[in-house]
C-alpha cells in the first residue's frame, strides 16, 4: 500500500529516530513511576494504613484518580467517535491521539482501584459472586466492555497505517518492527473491497464507542447517584459526569496537539486552526459543564437538606479554593481565553486547556472527599483525626506514577506508530484538513 | 605513618558503617506487647464447668486477640495445672473442667482458677484469676393459660442447702442474633422467686421454645446457666418464601436482567462485526497474496 511520499518523510522519522532527549524524558517519567511503585510495595507491606484514607473517607486519591482517568478515556472516545461519524474534515491529524487517550487512560484507570481495595486477594469473587444488581458489577462489565470495544476501534483505525509502513521500503526500522507491522497489516492492501469492510467497520464502531462512552461513564456516575450519601445522591450525576469527562479529554488533547507539534515538529499538520476548533469545542462544554455544575448545587443548596447543606457550607468553608478554582476559575478562564479572538493564540489554548484539565481533577476531589467527610450516620468508634482526610506521599506517589505511564505509554506508542494518521492524511483536499 | 594514612578512611568508613547500623538496629528494636488475659467460668445446663480466657492486646483503643499462644489453666489456690490451650484467631483458649475432677474449696467454700499468659521476647507475661462458689439452679416452667418460671438457688455448705438471696437471675429466649430478654428475677431469703412467661412469643413449627435462666457475671458464682424448652411459643412456619427479586435478594429484577442482556448483546454483537470484518480483510489479502503467486 502506498502513501504521499512527503507525508511518510515527514511523520515516520518518530518511528525511525530515538533522540537522546525522548530518552532522558522517558527516564524522568520511569524514576516517577519507580517512586509509585515503591510506594505501593510499601502500601501492600504496611496496608492502607500508609494512605490517608480511614474509616470516614475510604475513598481519596485513588478513587478520584480512577474516576479523573477512565472520564479521559470517555472522552477521548466520545471526540474520535463523534469527529469520525460525522466525517470532519480537520479531525484527521488529531484523531490518532484522541484514540489513543481511549485506550491508554482505559488501561491505567483500573489500577487504582486496585490500589483502593484493601483485599485485592478477594478481588476474583467479583468474579465468581458477581450480582447483577450491584453498580460495581455494571461497572466491571462495562469497563471490560469498553477496553475491548476501543481496543478494536483502537485497531481498525491502525490497520491502514501498519500496512503503509509495511510496504513503505525506505523505512529505516529494525526487523522486529517490520515483522509487527506485517503481522498487524492483516495483509490490507487497500483494494476497494478491503476499503469498504475497514470503512463499515470503522463507522459502525465510531458509532458504538459513543455509545458505550456515555453508558460506561453513566454507570461510574451511578456509582456515586444510587449511593445515599449528601451530594452523591443525584439525578443529574450521568450527564453531568459524561460533560465533564468530555470537558478533561478535550483539553488533555490540546496538550498533546501542543506536545507532540513540538516535539516532533508538527506544525505543518496540526496548526492553528485545530488549536482553535477544539478550543472552541472546549468552551461549548465549559458552558454545559458550568450548568450542569450549577444546576446540581443549585438544587441541592434550595433543598436545604441538613446534610446537603452542612456539606454545601463545609465545600465553601473548608474546600473554599478548590471549589472556586474547580467551578468558576476552571469553567470561566478557559472560556474566557477563547472566546475573545484576539486571545486566540495557541500557547493560550493550551494554558487554558491545562486549566480546564486540573480543575477537573480538582472537581473529582471535591466530589469524593467532602461527602464522605459528611457522613449521614455517625461512624462507629470514629476519631476526630479520621475526620478529615489528607493524602500521603503514598498517594501522591501512585498518582504521579499514573500520570508517568500515561506519558511513557504514548511516548512508546509514538515509536510504533504515527501519531498522525498517514492514512487519513492522505486526502487530496489537503486544504480542508489543514487550514 | 603511611601506612595509618593509607588506612584511616576505610577505617573511618567502617566505624561510620558500625555506628549506623547500631543505631538502625536500635531504631528496630520494637517495644514489647502488654497484653492482657480475661478469665471467665462458666457452668452450663449440664453441669459442665468450663473456663474461657481470652488473650488480647489493646492497640488504638481497639482489642487485638493474639492467636497461637498457650495459655496455661490452673484450678486452687496452690495452682495445681489443669493444662495448657493455644489460642485461636480469636484470641480464645476453652478449657472444660470434668464433673469427676475434685476442686478443693477454700475456707468459705470458693474456688480459685487462675490463667496465665507466660510471654516471651515480644510479649509481657500475664495472668487472671477467678474465684467462684458453685450453685445450683433449678428452673421449673408451671402453668397453662398463665405461665410462670420459677427458679431457686442454692449452695451447699457441708452438705447444708444455703439459699442465693438477693442475687439476680436472668431469664430469656434465644432469638436469631441475640437474646431476647423476659426479666430479671431477685431472689427472695429462701433463694427463690418467679416470673409470668409470655403467651405470644413465636415459637419453632411444634411451637417450642428454648428458655435460659442464668446467673450473668455473677460476682459469686459466676455464669451459671440452666436451659429447658417447653412448648410455650406459637408454633411458627419458617418455610422459605417464593423467590422474590429485588435489589436485595440474590436473584435480580427481571427489567434488569432483560436490559443488561440487551445492552450487552447489541455491543458485543457490534464487536463481533468488526472482528469479522478483520477477518474478512485477511481472507481477501490472502486471497489477493494466492492470484500474485499463480500470476
Amino acid at each position: 500500500m502506498q502513501a504521499d511520499n512527503k507525508l511518510l518523510k515527514d511523520l515516520t522519522p518518530e518511528i525511525e529516530n530515538t533522540s537522546y532527549r525522548w530518552y532522558a524524558v522517558f527516564f524522568i517519567f520511569l524514576v516517577f513511576f519507580a517512586i509509585g511503585i515503591y510506594g505501593l510495595i510499601q502500601q501492600i507491606d504496611k496496608g492502607h494504613i500508609v494512605t490517608g484514607m480511614r474509616d470516614n473517607v475510604v475513598w481519596g486519591f485513588y478513587i478520584v484518580n480512577f474516576i479523573f482517568f477512565m472520564g479521559l478515556s470517555y472522552s477521548g472516545a466520545l471526540i474520535s467517535g463523534v469527529l469520525h461519524l460525522f466525517g470532519t474534515q480537520w479531525r484527521k491529524p488529531i484523531i490518532r491521539m484522541a484514540e489513543l487517550i481511549t485506550v491508554i487512560s482505559l488501561v491505567i484507570g483500573p489500577f487504582f482501584i486496585f490500589f483502593c481495595i484493601g483485599r485485592l486477594d478477594r478481588l476474583y469473587f467479583l468474579f465468581i459472586y458477581p450480582r447483577i444488581q450491584s453498580p460495581i458489577t455494571w461497572d466491571v462489565i462495562a469497563i471490560m466492555t469498553d477496553l475491548v470495544g476501543c481496543f478494536i476501534y483502537l485497531y481498525l483505525s491502525f490497520i491502514e497505517d501498519f500496512a503503509i509502513l509495511r510496504d513503505y521500503a525506505d523505512l529505516n526500522v529494525p526487523e522486529w518492527k517490520k515483522k509487527l507491522y506485517r503481522i498487524l497489516s492483516l495483509g490490507f492492501t487497500g483494494t476497494e473491497k478491503q476499503l469498504k469492510i475497514l470503512g463499515n467497520a470503522r463507522t459502525i464502531m465510531s458509532a458504538m464507542i459513543i455509545a458505550i462512552a456515555i453508558i460506561v461513564y453513566s454507570v461510574l456516575a451511578w456509582i456515586f447517584g444510587v449511593t445515599l450519601q449528601p451530594g452523591w445522591h443525584s439525578t443529574i450525576f450521568g450527564p453531568y459526569f459524561v460533560i465533564a469527562a468530555v470537558y478533561s479529554g478535550t483539553g488533555l488533547l490540546i496538550i498533546l496537539m501542543w506536545i507532540f507539534r513540538k516535539i516532533y515538529h508538527l506544525e505543518e499538520y496540526i496548526t492553528r486552526r485545530h488549536f482553535v476548533n477544539v478550543g472552541v469545542l472546549l468552551t461549548v462544554i465549559a458552558a454545559f459543564y458550568g450548568y450542569f455544575t450549577f444546576s446540581d448545587y443549585l438544587t441541592k443548596w434550595y433543598g436545604s437538606i441538613k446534610m446537603d447543606s452542612i456539606l454545601i457550607d463545609k465545600l465553601f468553608t473548608e474546600y473554599y479554593s478548590l471549589f472556586i478554582f474547580a467551578n468558576y476559575i476552571g469553567i470561566l478562564l478557559p472560556g474566557i481565553i477563547i472566546a475573545f479572538p484576539k486571545f486566540r493564540t495557541i500557547p493560550n489554548i493550551t494554558v487554558a486547556a491545562a486549566i480546564a484539565l486540573l480543575a477537573l481533577w480538582v472537581n473529582r476531589y471535591i466530589i469524593v472527599i467532602p461527602t464522605l467527610e459528611t457522613p449521614f450516620l455517625p461512624i462507629q468508634d470514629t476519631r476526630p483525626a479520621w475526620i478529615n482526610y489528607a493524602p500521603t506521599w503514598v498517594e501522591w506517589a501512585l498518582t504521579i506514577a499514573g500520570v508517568s505511564i500515561f506519558a511513557m505509554l504514548f511516548m512508546l506508542i509514538s515509536k510504533i506508530a504515527p501519531i498522525i494518521s498517514i492514512s487519513e492524511m492522505q486526502e487530496k483536499d489537503k486544504e480542508e484538513i489543514l487550514h | 605513618m603511611i601506612e595509618i594514612k593509607k588506612t584511616l578512611p576505610i577505617r573511618i568508613i567502617l566505624l561510620s558503617a558500625l555506628f549506623f547500623t547500631t543505631l538502625c538496629g536500635l531504631a528496630q528494636e520494637k517495644e514489647k506487647i502488654t497484653p492482657t488475659v480475661t478469665l471467665q467460668y462458666l457452668k452450663n445446663s449440664e453441669d459442665q464447668r468450663i473456663l474461657h480466657a481470652v488473650l488480647t492486646y489493646s492497640k488504638d483503643r481497639m482489642e487485638i486477640p493474639l492467636q497461637g499462644f498457650g495459655i496455661s489453666f490452673f484450678k486452687g489456690t496452690g495452682k495445681e495445672l489443669v493444662t495448657s490451650v493455644v489460642t485461636d484467631s480469636k484470641g480464645i483458649a476453652t478449657v472444660e473442667i470434668g464433673k469427676d475432677q475434685k476442686l478443693a474449696s477454700d475456707s468459705k467454700g470458693m474456688w480459685t482458677f487462675s490463667s496465665e499468659f507466660k510471654g516471651n521476647d515480644t510479649i509481657d507475661a500475664c495472668t487472671a484469676e477467678v474465684t467462684v462458689k458453685d450453685v445450683i439452679l433449678e428452673v421449673s416452667l408451671t402453668g397453662d393459660s398463665i405461665r410462670t418460671v420459677t427458679l431457686r438457688a442454692f449452695s451447699l455448705e457441708n452438705g447444708k442447702e444455703v439459699p442465693a438471696k438477693g442475687e439476680v437471675v436472668k431469664v430469656g429466649v434465644p432469638r436469631m442474633f441475640s437474646q431476647l430478654p423476659i426479666g430479671e428475677v431477685t431472689l427472695d431469703d429462701s433463694g427463690s422467686g418467679s416470673l409470668e412467661f409470655p403467651s405470644d412469643l413465636p415459637g419453632d413449627k411444634d411451637g417450642n421454645l428454648t428458655i435460659i435462666a442464668k446467673f450473668e457475671e455473677n460476682p459469686t458464682f459466676g455464669n451459671v446457666e440452666k436451659i429447658n424448652i417447653v412448648k410455650w411459643g406459637i408454633p411458627s412456619d419458617y418455610t422459605k418464601p417464593t423467590v422474590h427479586r429485588a435489589l436485595w435478594t440474590k436473584v435480580a429484577p427481571r427489567w434488569m436482567i432483560i436490559t443488561l442482556t440487551i445492552l450487552l448483546s447489541g455491543v458485543w454483537g457490534h464487536y463481533l462485526y468488526a472482528v469479522i470484518s478483520l477477518v474478512r480483510i485477511r481472507i481477501d489479502a490472502r486471497k489477493k497474496e494466492k492470484e500474485e503467486h499463480r500470476l
